[in-house]
């Protein structure tokens, strides 16, 4: 009998999930994890509600950093961020395959595996847009001066992009919304940021920029298009490197 | 056209960027620099683009001229002092200006700035430095820089010019001192290498001074760029790659950009005009095998030769040295060394390094190599997995070069030269050379 935990679509649900899997001494064939809404039933499983706490998923993260090094724990951490209904049952599978091989540190080499395949590879698509959104994120500066950004990503990158933007903006008030997961990290300036989860937004108030911000929206759409060369132009090249879906929230392409 | 003072911001930086724009670098690589809290900034190891423009090319750095007043006439350049063009200048205030909020707003990772020679070299250079100096002391920005050093400036200037700049680079113009007399006449190698090794220099005297003094200030810490024309005269391939080569070894550069020559201006010594546009195929092919000095170890004489000075059209470089070293193929994956497995058609070096770690951990069969992200269509014909190879084929020149050539390179988008000709018997396929001369 495979005992199924079923968690939330967030790092401290899957950790908690992992937690309980642990304790329980649960192996390949008789342990999984599911992640609430993206949930297939089986014959022959007993479903088991997660208790979510903060506690569960410290004491994993440690475990997860002692034994298998931080390298490995960022991959996990990561893949605990992508969009896909099996990362839960990935990451249980590379931990608990980790214990049998002599040196756990280098499970990530372990490629052959294929739970350990799936989370360096999840691992590798949430990092890769995590990086692409430092990069094409937008602020505007917001009338009483937040720097707002909205984003639209498949996978929960908030957490990858904050960290990046405070050490970058310090000094800065600004707000980074996410569309997707209708998630949003706050950061004021020389403090620490904070994630916020489940908020609408206040459309209004994110519209509201001022003529400075106009201005300089148009000179960096001005810039855009100058830097362009004419004799090279090639609309297929530039989809194939910026997407259709990040250019939607990008100032430089909306006319 | 006289400079006119009352243009207005949105002008100036439309007339300064368009004169940047055939400048090619525009990486914001190399450096890893976290912010201390109080400025604004950082950078990251890879580099970030910001966008892409309609041409497809990264925009990661706020790309301009301090000025596109020149008092050289280089042929190929739209800024040479006999075209009849609108000339303006910014002030390094406006140059902040527009970094700073172009940063915070994370449109773009840095600053880019070149110029045309106002004045004098001496002139210039020091526009330069008191712009960076003011971007960096007093609007305190942290972000990436890459500075143009202008050559025949002074040597003091540009080493405090480095002590402010991420990166910095002295465009070579051309492959060769004789093109560089033919098209830049203001120009001369000697000027411009002189501060290239300046730089070279600045950065191992800076090596130990941090070592001995952690907090010393960083010289150019993302090293030093060059870029050359390619097109405009009529080098090879291979004196283009030696070039490149000797650069790497003896100048310690970075990277070499290459540019394809693109139509700016009429004058007799260039090249004639014709519809095909500018040579992005050739281009393309060089920053392949520049890849192969840089990353995969090999040298620019594997490649080509007196007897084959260019590229093959059809195949790139790695593949193509792989069909005229048959005899060292197949190699066993499981067993081959590092070395030789970065010279397998389809493995690149991420996939090798991969490769090398994931045997340790047990025997490697041909859909653990897809995993990894080895190429298996190009590199089946090249190894094998515990002796066996994917299918059954024939290690012979003519049949893996036919199937190579069917699965269709992927060529970045745009690039054209490479299109589908009539078939005839006289075709040869396996002569690159004859290709690559009529590319030009």
């Amino acid at each position: 009998m495979k005992t199924i935990y079923i968690c939330t679509d967030t790092v401290t649900g899957i950790f908690s999930g992992i937690y309980d899997a642990w304790k329980a001494e649960g192996e390949e064939d008789t342990c999984g994890i599911a992640l609430r809404g993206a949930l297939e039933q089986q014959l022959f499983c007993d479903y088991v509600e997660t208790v979510e706490t903060e506690h569960k998923a410290v004491v994993v993260e440690t475990m997860i950093k002692k034994n298998l090094g931080r390298p490995a724990y960022w991959d996990i951490y990561h893949a605990a961020l992508a969009a896909d209904a099996g990362k839960g049952d990935a990451i249980l599978g590379t931990m608990l395959a980790a214990r049998r091989i002599r040196d756990s540190r280098k499970i990530m080499e372990h490629l052959s595996h294929p739970a350990v395949e799936k989370v360096f590879e999840l691992s590798r698509t949430v990092g890769g847009e995590a990086h692409a959104f430092k990069g094409f994120l937008r602020f505007r500066e917001l009338v009483n001066g937040v720097l707002f950004a909205e984003i639209t990503p498949k996978n929960q990158v908030l957490t990858c992009l904050a960290p990046h933007f405070a050490d970058r903006l310090p000094q800065e008030n600004w707000m980074i919304y996410d569309n997707a997961h209708k998630t949003f990290v706050v950061h004021e300036a020389g403090k620490k940021w904070v994630l916020g989860l489940n908020e609408q937004l206040d459309i209004d108030a994110v519209h509201n920029i001022s003529d400075r911000e106009r201005e300089y929206a148009r000179l960096w759409k001005g810039f855009f298009h100058t830097i362009s060369i004419e004799s090279r132009e090639s609309r297929s090249r530039q989809l194939q490197h910026l997407p259709l879906r990040f250019q939607k929230n990008m100032v430089e392409f909306n006319h | 056209m006289r400079i006119q003072e009352t243009m207005s911001m949105y002008d100036k930086l439309n007339i300064l960027s368009d004169a940047a724009k055939y400048d090619v670098a525009c990486t914001s690589s190399g450096t890893s620099r976290s912010g201390d809290g109080t400025g604004m900034g950082s950078c990251e190891q890879t580099g970030i683009c910001h966008s892409f423009g309609a041409d497809g090319r990264c925009i990661s750095l706020l790309k301009i001229l301090f000025t596109n007043e020149c008092i050289y006439d280089c042929k190929y350049c739209i800024n040479r002092r006999n075209n009849d063009v609108p000339r303006t200048s910014f002030t390094p205030e406006e140059v902040c200006t527009l970094t700073m909020e172009f940063y915070r707003r994370n449109y773009i990772e840095g600053l880019f700035l070149s110029s045309g020679i106002l004045k004098s070299p001496d002139y210039t250079m020091e526009l330069i430095y008191a712009t960076l100096f003011k971007l960096r002391k007093e609007c305190n920005f942290q972000g990436y820089i890459h500075v143009k050093a202008i050559p025949g400036a002074n040597q003091e200037l540009v080493r405090r010019v480095g002590f402010l700049a991420d990166r910095m680079s002295v465009n070579l113009e051309l492959p060769t001192a004789e093109s560089l007399k033919l098209l830049a006449p203001h120009k001369t190698r000697k000027n411009i290498l002189a501060p290239m090794r300046l730089v070279q220099n600045g950065m191992a005297e800076n090596k130990y001074e941090i070592q001995a003094y952690r907090n010393a200030p960083r010289f150019v810490p993302a090293g030093q760029s060059t870029q050359m024309i390619i097109g405009a005269t009529p080098e090879s391939d291979y004196q283009i790659m030696q070039v490149a080569e000797s650069l790497y070894q003896k100048f310690d550069l970075k990277r070499v950009f290459y540019s394809a020559f693109i139509h700016v201006n009429e004058d007799a010594t260039l090249p004639a005009r014709t519809d095909e546009g500018p040579p992005l195929l050739r281009e393309h092919r060089l920053y392949q095998a520049d890849w192969l000095l840089r990353y995969y170890q090999f040298e620019a004489a594997e490649l080509l030769s007196e007897e084959h000075p260019n590229f093959n059209v059809l195949l790139d470089p790695k593949c193509n040295w792989a069909l005229k070293h048959l005899e060292q193929f197949p190699v066993e994956v499981n067993r081959a060394d590092y070395k030789m497995l970065l010279r397998v058609p389809g493995i690149g070096y991420k996939s090798a390094g991969r490769i090398v770690k994931a045997r340790r951990l047990g025997t490697l069969g041909f859909q653990d190599l897809k995993k990894i992200g080895v190429v298996l269509k190009r590199a089946l014909y090249f190894i094998t997995c515990s002796g066996r190879m994917m299918y059954p084929t024939k290690i012979e020149e003519d049949y893996i070069t036919r199937n190579l050539l069917d699965t269709k390179e992927k060529l970045p988008d745009g690039i054209t030269g490479m299109t589908y000709r009539q078939l005839s018997l006289f075709d040869d396929m396996r002569f690159g050379s004859a290709g690559a001369v009529s590319l030009r």
